[in-house]
């Protein structure tokens, strides 16, 4: 029996634009669990994204509730909603959303501070140790305008781990990445996820998605239907893939 | 068309920043119309009446002499003069509401047919029409007895004509504008008076003989001829070699002179103020300048576009040129417009002060002039600001190039203990070039209130720093018998309260040099003069001039100078130069000995200036004096009543500059804030992605504006240190002031950064509440 780390009741996002609404997300019900790879799919516009921020607390709802480890987080203050970002939630983006005037390492360490994640020299050692497990230690003197788009995306990684998440949030984080790139970001997310790490990810690319011991299929602002897999490198990549896009093809993807 | 529709656009979209020059150049064409407008209609207005009034090209106060008639003519046979017009007066030392005077007052017939003077109505808020005559028993005052002694309507004042309690006291009626001697500026004060009050004194005097405590004088105005070629300076030396005038003079001053007198307020204030209008002219050219520059990057891709569709970079330029143009333009019509009524407000506050009602008219040659010149300027600094425009291409727009991307890392490190100072540092420093305008705003500001506040402290509490300036040397108290009072005697009084320090004599006969006439001060302690260049007249054969006789004649240390007393003349060496601003400066210094040389010698001719051990019993001391031996003695302290009216001027001005500092913080704050805000849209939502909240930003946020106040304020208090004392002095020469030298103490030098730094962070803290507002989904737009 799996542990629920993060769990969405109803949960609702309307936009409003020119005083005319339009309903993104329907009353979705979802568990994400502990130690889980949870992939989000869907066509375009299907609300992935905005499932995403509504889970992470990084958009408001407009209806329904989230709850992070049996605390109701739409209901945080600012103040504490940014300390249950610092200190248990991760995040990748597709833009690697490094601050620009900060060296990778920079980067990664002042994420450190801000969970409060050791003294000065515990969070010097440990951004140093997360960015050579990111095989960015190369670039780590670099600004993030001086470096590749891996290099990027994997400090933003060793960002995101830099607090010990309890959950890492990561959207569509090989959407701007070459393929090489992308399967390095790809397996390092894998390993992580080996080594313990809950995710949450949101993506389109079937090979990335195919990274995830569970997919969830988002079609007109409800979850239609969900996959589950074992963990990726157990079994045979061939087969999983023709799994993931038969299951896919009987989504209408 | 499309350029309305641009302008349009820009104008709704950088509303913000426009809104805050609009405030920003009405501000300063407020303050600089008022000022301007108050200073040339001051020197107009003053020299207008003077002429108006019947004040020669010189005028002589002259006293005790019983040939009026005879003196007029022999001046008048002088081919030199065109006509000499007196006017009768009595030399008097007055008291009014418990406060003696520090100097004589002169009690000046009315005479309504001459139409000499104006008057104002009750309330001082404008003029009236004159009285057709004083009645006795009634006085008309200068306005600036109220700053000075606190006046009103039906207070009395009393004159001590002669010994034995034979005074005049006379009833305030009204108010009357005295161009010569209104300003709280000047000690001597005039009183307008019946004819039948003026034959009373005049009765007491004659009666009184030898115990008579007022004099009969009159006022010359000595007209020039008009073929006359001679200087006012020449006139006075023909004058004092060919006549008697010098035997009677109490004093003679040019019309310039006079005039000079009376706007040392106006102009020592409206310089300061301009000076600081202007500093507020470079603050808002800062402002713009980093206003343009962000504008230019934020529109970057519209204008690469524009340039797609056909667009060319001058007529981008035109555009930015119009949008800054517009507000500006409105701000500066709307502050020139708002000048108007601005002016009558300072001139009625300071009415009480300067003792004249300057016309509020504004010159409007000189508004449309300094509209144009400041448009023209705004415009043309637009233009060069713009520059950057010609480089925009629609490719480089496309690709979303811009000049904002960070190539060049800044230490220090952004982490570590304190990491909120850090992140602040590291981000003020990586973006320094956003924050140069708020640097070089918080320098300005910080320099230009540490400069005031220096003049503030160098003036004290109590005004001693002016005093000393306008002494020829320092004292506690100082006591000058009328009578046959001895020194002895009114010591005695004086131990009773406190010890004796010190002592020393002081006399200031009027005394030509190189034939004008000037205010000798004859002390017989010589080195207690406050000497800049050379040193001091020891010898019976020295003097030491003020840098301003100095200038008038071209005479410096060593030269020879005649100097005439009233019982012979004798050649006297400059041995140096000392600061008195007494008479704006035209007066010269000699030892005892020097002057009986040439002048009278007589017991009541000096003044006895002590140094007291309790300096606090000045006060008891002086009534107890005044009440003990009543018209026999003259006291005086180390200060003058016009003094409390500048003490209270200086603080009025520190008060608005301090004002108009912190509006000017508000909005470079506000304007440079937002624009960083704007620009830093997606950094803000990384940090809260990571786990900063709001508050921590906001403090970030905050902190880069106080660390850049302190550093600009840091430069501003240095550069305040290195020039305040030769700027100022350059500008209190006007007054005859040339040895200002400030000693402000921490809290003094430290101020002004405190302000500028509080109020930097505290508006920095104010505009980044729009930080709470960054919603994270900023990262999804991408």
């Amino acid at each position: 029996m799996k542990n629920t780390i993060l769990c969405g009741k109803d949960i609702h996002k309307t936009f409003t634009q020119s005083g005319e609404e339009t309903q993104i997300l329907l009353g979705i019900d979802v568990d994400i669990y502990e130690g889980d790879f949870t992939v989000v799919m869907g066509s375009s516009g299907a609300g992935k994204s905005t499932l995403l921020y509504a889970l992470s607390g990084m958009d408001t709802i407009t209806g329904g509730s989230v709850t992070f480890k049996g605390q109701e987080i739409s209901k945080l203050s600012e103040k504490k909603m940014a300390q249950l970002r610092a200190n248990e939630f991760g995040f990748v983006f597709q833009q690697t959303h490094l601050v620009s005037n900060l060296t990778l390492f920079e980067n990664v360490a002042v994420a450190g501070f801000a969970a409060k994640a050791g003294n000065a020299k515990e969070i010097r050692e440990k951004t140093d140790m997360l960015l050579l497990k990111m095989h960015a230690e190369n670039a780590k003197d670099r600004l993030p305008s001086q470096v590749s788009g891996g290099e990027a995306q994997r400090a933003a990684i060793a960002r995101a781990m830099i607090g010990n998440p309890g959950l890492l949030f990561a959207d569509e984080p090989t959407g701007a990445l070459n393929k090489a790139n992308s399967e390095e970001v790809m397996n390092l997310l894998t390993e992580l996820n080996h080594d313990g790490q809950s995710i949450l990810m949101v993506t389109h690319d079937v090979r990335a998605a195919m990274h995830g011991n569970r997919i969830l299929y988002l079609e007109d602002g409800k979850i239609l239907d969900e996959l589950n897999l074992p963990p990726y490198g157990n079994d045979d990549l061939k087969a999983r893939e023709n799994n993931v896009l038969s299951w896919l093809s009987s989504l209408g993807w | 068309m499309e350029n309305k529709i641009l302008l349009k656009a820009n104008l709704k979209r950088h509303k913000g920043a426009l809104f805050g020059i609009f405030i920003l150049t009405l501000l300063v064409a407020a303050a600089l119309g008022t000022v301007l407008t108050v200073w040339t209609n001051s020197e107009n207005y003053i020299g207008s009446e003077l002429d108006r009034s019947g004040y020669g090209e010189l005028t002589a106060w002259v006293e005790n002499l019983s040939d009026w008639a005879g003196l007029k003519n022999s001046i008048e046979a002088l081919d030199e003069i065109g006509r000499v017009e007196t006017q009768s007066l009595i030399y008097s030392n007055y008291t009014a509401n418990e406060m003696e005077s520090d100097s004589e007052g002169q009690l000046i017939t009315y005479i309504p047919t001459e139409n000499r003077y104006r008057f104002f109505g009750d309330d001082l808020s404008g003029y009236t029409q004159p009285p057709e005559s004083i009645l006795p028993g009634e006085v008309y005052v200068s306005p600036s007895m109220v700053s000075m002694f606190g006046i009103k309507l039906g207070d009395e004042i009393t004159f001590p004509i002669a010994r034995a309690g034979k005074n005049l006291t006379l009833t305030v009626k009204g108010f009357y504008e005295d161009v010569y001697m209104g300003s709280s500026m000047i000690g001597m004060k005039g009183f307008l008076i019946s004819e039948a009050d003026r034959a009373t004194a005049l009765d007491l005097i004659h009666n009184a003989g030898i115990d008579a405590l007022s004099r009969d004088g009159a006022m010359l105005h000595i007209f020039p001829a008009k073929e006359s070629g001679l200087t006012v300076s020449e006139l006075n030396s023909l004058l004092n070699e060919q006549t008697a005038l010098a035997e009677y003079t109490e004093s003679v001053h040019s019309k310039d002179a006079i005039a000079g007198f009376m706007l040392i307020l106006q102009n020592a204030f409206s310089g300061i103020l301009l000076a600081f209008v202007l500093v507020l002219l470079f603050v808002v050219l800062i402002v713009l300048s980093h206003s343009i520059s962000s504008t230019i990057a934020s529109d970057f891709v519209n204008m690469g576009i524009l340039k797609t569709v056909g667009l060319d970079s001058g007529r981008l330029r035109l555009l930015q040129l119009l949008q800054y143009g517009i507000p500006a333009s409105v701000g500066l019509i709307i502050g020139f417009w708002l000048s108007v009524p601005l002016e009558s407000m300072v001139i009625n506050a300071t009415l009480t002060t300067t003792g004249v009602l300057i016309p509020a008219t504004p010159s409007l040659l000189f508004m449309a002039t300094a509209f144009i010149s400041i448009l023209l300027l705004l415009a043309l600094f637009i233009f060069i600001r713009t520059r950057k425009i010609g480089k925009i291409t629609p490719m480089k727009a496309i690709r979303g190039e811009t000049d904002g991307t960070v190539t060049k890392i800044t230490k220090p490190a952004a982490f570590g203990s304190n990491i909120h100072f850090r992140l602040a540092f590291r981000q003020l420093l990586s973006g320094k070039s956003r924050y140069i305008g708020a640097f070089v705003v918080a320098l300005l500001l910080v320099f230009f209130a540490s400069l005031v506040g220096r003049m503030d402290s160098w003036l004290g509490p109590d005004g001693k720093g002016m005093m000393d300036a306008f002494n020829p040397a320092d004292h506690d108290i100082g006591v000058q018998s009328f009578g046959e009072l001895t020194q002895e005697e009114f010591e005695k009084t004086i131990l009773q309260y406190t010890d004796i320090t010190d002592t020393y004599v002081l006399a200031m006969p009027t005394a030509s040099l190189n034939g004008i006439s000037y205010t000798a001060n004859v002390i017989d302690q010589p080195e207690r003069f406050h000497i800049l260049e050379g040193r001091t007249c020891t010898a019976d054969n020295e003097i030491v001039i003020t840098e301003f006789i100095a200038a008038n004649f071209g005479i410096t240390v060593g030269d020879t100078v005649t100097v005439r007393g009233d019982s012979g003349s004798g050649e006297y060496i400059v041995s140096g130069i000392y600061s008195c601003a007494n008479d704006m400066g035209d007066n010269f210094g000699m030892n005892r000995e020097g002057y009986l040389k040439i002048g009278r010698d007589h017991p009541n001719l000096w003044c006895w200036h002590y140094f007291l051990a309790d300096s606090s019993q000045k006060g008891a001391i002086t009534e107890a004096l005044e009440s003990a031996y009543g018209g026999d003695i003259h006291v005086h302290e180390n200060t003058w009543p016009g003094l409390f009216g500048i003490i209270s001027a200086m603080q009025a001005l520190l008060v608005l500059m301090y004002a108009l500092v912190i509006v000017f913080i508000l909005i470079v704050t506000v304007m440079t804030g937002s624009k960083i805000l704007l620009a830093e849209q997606k950094d803000l939502g990384i940090y809260k992605a990571i786990g900063f909240s709001s508050s921590n930003l906001r403090l970030t946020f905050a902190l880069r504006f106080a660390i850049v106040a302190v550093l600009g304020g840091l430069v501003g208090t240095l550069l305040a240190a290195v020039i305040t004392d030769r700027i100022v002095s350059s500008v209190m020469k006007l007054a005859g002031i040339s040895n200002f030298v400030s000693h402000p103490n921490f809290i003094g030098v430290v101020l002004p950064m405190a302000v500028v730094t509080l109020f930097f962070a505290a508006f920095a803290g104010f505009v980044s509440g729009k930080i709470r507002k960054v919603p994270l989904t900023v990262l999804v737009a991408d």
